[in-house]
């Protein structure tokens, strides 16, 4: 039987703490979330001063991100190209939500909420990194 | 036609009469608001964590895997965590058990209790969960956000919601 590879608690934990650690670097206040592959919440943080709408919209990116297996900046490039593409269920289609895929499988993905668009996705993407 | 619209007309009067001889008890006004705690500021992220960290560790302890949030008082995340192999239908019943806490400014048990004693009216108001599990979380006298746990029974979220609460303390 095929054998799938999952997101446990402890690896949220340090995908959160680096993103978490990339925002405080630079004086962001942002809501970190982090989805499984259905696109279901494991872990969320929303930092003092973020908005509960960071708290919703970090979500739904990172959702996108994790059902679809794309990143939600290509998915606002595919929109901008194809504006019908925003009939798609269940997209965010706006910069800051990154999948997470180890050895080619999709695990989950991780959405960031509160700063400049490509801020939140270089949030994200320093989360993702500490999974190596 | 004529004749069931009478059945029907007869059916309601007796209904009526019925329901005045039995005193309504929501018919009592009382003087004093229920629940009447004044919100404020949402609970600092490291507080959140430092709840969810305990009802975790306290979990862990017994063998159970829960979902766990804390809400700020508009009802909206502050944190979360999904225990490894935590039911995946809870995820969405442990945030709507922190939310409902929260802006009803009350334990998710009142509103079981309400119907477990026949107040089915409680499930037609807005977003209501009537399980316990979620209780709100006050700092002095002022409520800052609520705890929501879920995973496994109603009585065991609560377990979990409360040894969040402990955390708090410490």
């Amino acid at each position: 039987m095929k054998q799938r590879p999952m997101l446990t608690l402890e690896d949220c934990k340090k995908i959160s703490a680096a993103a978490e650690a990339e925002a405080r670097k630079n004086n962001w206040n942002v809501c970190i979330a982090i989805l499984d592959d259905g696109g279901h919440l494991l872990h969320l943080v929303r930092m003092d001063g973020a908005t509960p709408a960071n708290a919703r919209i970090a979500v739904e990116k990172g959702r996108t991100a994790a059902e679809t297996r794309r990143s939600t900046a290509n998915w606002q490039e595919r929109v901008g190209k194809r504006p019908e593409m925003l009939r798609m269920p269940g997209i965010t289609p706006v910069q800051g939500g990154l999948p997470i895929v180890v050895d080619g499988v999709g695990l989950g993905g991780v959405g960031v909420s509160g700063v400049q668009s490509h801020e939140d996705e270089q949030i994200a993407a320093a989360g993702i990194k500490t999974l190596g | 036609m004529k004749f069931a619209a009478l059945a029907l007309a007869g059916m309601l009067a007796a209904f009526s009469a019925v329901a005045q001889q039995k005193p309504n008890p929501l018919d009592a006004v009382p003087d004093q608001m229920p629940f009447d705690v004044p919100y404020g500021m949402p609970i600092a992220l490291q507080k959140a964590q430092a709840a969810i960290n305990a009802a975790i560790a306290d979990a862990h302890k017994r063998g159970w895997k829960m979902n766990v949030a804390v809400v700020d008082p508009g009802g909206r995340l502050i944190a979360f965590a999904r225990m490894d192999g935590a039911q995946v239908a809870s995820v969405a019943i442990a945030e709507h058990k922190a939310r409902a806490a929260a802006i009803y400014r009350r334990e998710t048990k009142v509103f079981e209790n309400g119907v477990q004693a026949g107040f089915n009216y409680l499930l037609t108001l807005d977003d209501i969960i009537a399980s316990r599990g979620g209780i709100p979380i006050v700092e002095d006298g002022k409520l800052v956000g609520a705890i929501g746990c879920s995973g496994g029974t109603g009585s065991q979220d609560e377990v979990t919601c409360k040894a969040g609460l402990e955390g708090l303390k410490r």
